[in-house]
């Protein structure tokens, strides 16, 4: 899975958590910003792990501001998978 | 012999070893601790001699930031047996500022004056960044390496219920961070009259789920009615919780869960989360209490969950306990009655705010529906007062006073302790009225603001804002709404129109990094608009009957 096909499931899974149109959404981008609360930032972590299958330890997330920086957690927790599958 | 603890030390020592009973840990990767009573009584021995070797002695206040829940609750229990006195701190900064966090943490443990806080490897740069904070604190140590190999010699400190067990903080407050000092005579009280025929009323069948945060009372409180009632309990890592609410139904299913507990929130959020085939399969008829407590309590939330969990057993019209409590008075000083579908009060919105809870007639325009908390516990008791603190009749609203053992002798080195203490009484700062004495907990006199579960002061809100630039400290004013599920936070602050939206994203910015809060709406208006005390400070109050009644121009 690469960046853009990242960036598609970030997408569609916030619009899932809080609809409205994350289009314009980047990598640089602050997640606090996106208007999503603890709830919901929760809920979509969680939904990532479920639907890549990863898991993401909840200290690793201490932190982690931008889109960026959810991205390398996402793509460290798909190296794990790969090498425990 | 056990029955009689008076302390949560003693009922730890004398718990009968009945096999298969003790605190059961589920990590987040699914793991499972179980340590049986005999083992928790040992561990927290080992614990208690360690802590006495790194220096700590009676009386210390020991501050915790421990993200796994063994971990947390076996350091807990040493530090109690050695008479030290925990500090339990939140241990997540996900999604936050790093800085911001360990503010927080620091202030708590300048306010406690810890001079040593426990926490794990993972979380050591950010309590390095706590150390470079807080002047009192000297140490850190790791439960990684505080606890290596059997305990030094040791011996245990008599414990006396009236000392304090804890610090419980009631959020983490950057302006005012104020921990209650609950003592062992406090907790045993509360404990026992949960636990008891007019709470619980607990069997030998009963096992306990909770996923509610540790450092939390009414996840504590899980702890200590598991020693106390000699009861199997299992704890799930919070974060699991909100990532996939259907874990909670899950182990109550697992581990045959009868009874369990959350806030509001959590019900709505199930209900909201939960899809089709996640109830599949779902068995929940074993499940004797879902109690409710931590903030206010909708109808709605409570009735919708019941229906949306119908399918699986779930019997709403017996199981779902609403109750009130705070910190101040250990956890619950009220509980509905057991066993009851719970009890509706539907009321005249407009009579209501002028402190008159009429019941809804025909003409009524607009009606609210109120759950009642239930009756306060035997040997407790509850008053609605005026603002002259005298009694007031049957559906009138006024504070919420209580009194009884469960009551908390204040503070901790807190000057605002005589605000809400005064002879034995302990005046809440909600608002209620009574019927038959039922309690209905209708709003709110003290400037709380509490979403999700989680206490937030106006005072930190307005403080974290404060130095964004064009903000200026005083001139910045939040509180909270009633919403239709949840409360809300409102933000208004002085600026000039040129600089409005740009403040509007700022201040959205900070409160979110720091609280994980998203502001409903934040208003700025011209300079000179909010009302202010003749001493210049701003009137929190006047500025949200201001805002509710439309009368803040603000710019676009």
């Amino acid at each position: 899975m690469d960046r853009n096909d990242l960036m598609k499931l970030f997408r569609k899974i916030a619009a899932e958590i809080e609809p409205k149109d994350y289009g314009q959404v980047t990598e640089a981008d602050v997640i606090t910003d996106l208007g999503i609360d603890s709830l919901g930032l929760a809920e979509l972590v969680g939904a990532l792990e479920q639907e890549l299958e990863i898991r993401i330890p909840e200290e690793q997330l201490a932190g982690v501001r931008t889109v960026k920086q959810l991205f390398e957690l996402v793509e460290q927790g798909l190296e794990l998978k790969g090498a425990h599958p | 012999m056990f029955r009689e603890s008076r302390t949560l030390v003693e009922a730890l020592e004398r718990i009968p070893r009945r096999p298969g009973r003790g605190l059961r840990f589920v990590s987040a990767e699914g793991l499972e601790r179980f340590y049986t009573y005999e083992e928790v009584w040992q561990e927290a021995l080992r614990r208690a001699a360690h802590l006495t070797a790194h220096g700590l002695r009676r009386g210390d206040r020991l501050a915790l930031v421990i993200p796994e829940g063994h971990e947390f609750v076996l350091a807990f229990l040493g530090a109690t047996v050695a008479g030290i006195v925990p500090v339990p701190i939140f241990p997540s900064a996900t999604f936050k500022r790093i800085e911001g966090y360990a503010d927080i943490v620091s202030h708590i443990v300048e306010a406690a004056g810890s001079r040593v806080l426990l926490t794990m490897e993972r979380m050591k740069p950010q309590m390095e960044m706590v150390s470079g904070r807080a002047t009192c604190l000297e140490r850190l140590l790791l439960t990684e390496t505080a606890f290596d190999g059997a305990g030094p010699a040791f011996e245990r400190p008599p414990i006396d219920p009236e000392t304090v067990c804890f610090l419980q903080f009631t959020s983490g407050s950057t302006a005012r961070p104020r921990g209650v000092m609950v003592t062992h005579a406090n907790l045993v009280a509360n404990a026992r009259a949960c636990l008891g025929p007019h709470g619980l009323n607990i069997n030998d069948e009963d096992v306990t789920v909770s996923w509610l945060p540790l450092y939390h009372d009414m996840g504590l409180g899980f702890v200590f009615s598991a020693i106390l009632g000699d009861l199997p309990a299992v704890f799930l890592p919070t974060a699991s919780f909100g990532r996939t609410p259907r874990i909670w139904l899950e182990a109550l299913q697992k581990y045959r869960g009868t009874i369990t507990y959350a806030p509001n929130f959590a019900y709505q959020l199930v209900t909201k989360r939960l899809r089709e085939k996640d109830l599949a399969g779902l068995d929940l008829r074993h499940v004797r209490v879902a109690g409710c407590g931590a903030e206010p309590i909708r109808a709605r939330a409570l009735l919708d969950f019941a229906k949306r969990l119908g399918p699986t057993g779930f019997d709403g019209g017996k199981v779902l306990l609403p109750c009130y409590g705070m910190a101040e008075s250990t956890l619950a000083i009220t509980f509905h009655e057991l066993g009851s579908p719970i009890v509706l009060d539907r009321v005249d919105a407009d009579a209501m705010k002028l402190g008159d809870a009429r019941p809804a007639s025909a003409d009524t325009i607009r009606a609210l529906d109120l759950v009642s908390c239930g009756k306060p516990f035997p040997g407790h008791e509850l008053a609605i007062v005026n603002e002259y603190r005298e009694p007031l009749d049957d559906r009138k609203v006024g504070e919420i006073a209580v009194c009884g053992p469960s009551v908390t002798k204040g503070y901790y080195n807190s000057a605002t302790t005589a605000e809400s203490w005064k002879d034995g009484w302990l005046y809440t700062g909600d608002l209620g009225y009574t019927v038959n004495g039922n309690l209905f907990v209708c709003g709110r006199i003290k400037d709380l603001i509490i979403i999700n579960g989680a206490n937030h002061y106006p005072q930190d809100i307005e403080w974290a804002v404060a130095d964004i630039d064009k903000v200026r400290r005083g001139n910045v004013v939040a509180f909270g709404l009633a919403g239709d599920r949840t409360e809300e936070l409102i933000v208004v602050a002085e600026g000039h129109s040129a600089d409005a939206s740009g403040l509007r994203t700022a201040i959205t910015r900070r409160i979110s990094e720091e609280y994980g809060l998203q502001p409903r709406h934040v208003s700025i208006v011209p300079v000179g608009t909010l009302p202010r005390t003749s001493s210049g400070k701003v009137q929190r109050r006047k500025t949200k009957q201001m805002f509710e009644n439309g009368e803040l121009s603000e710019h676009q």
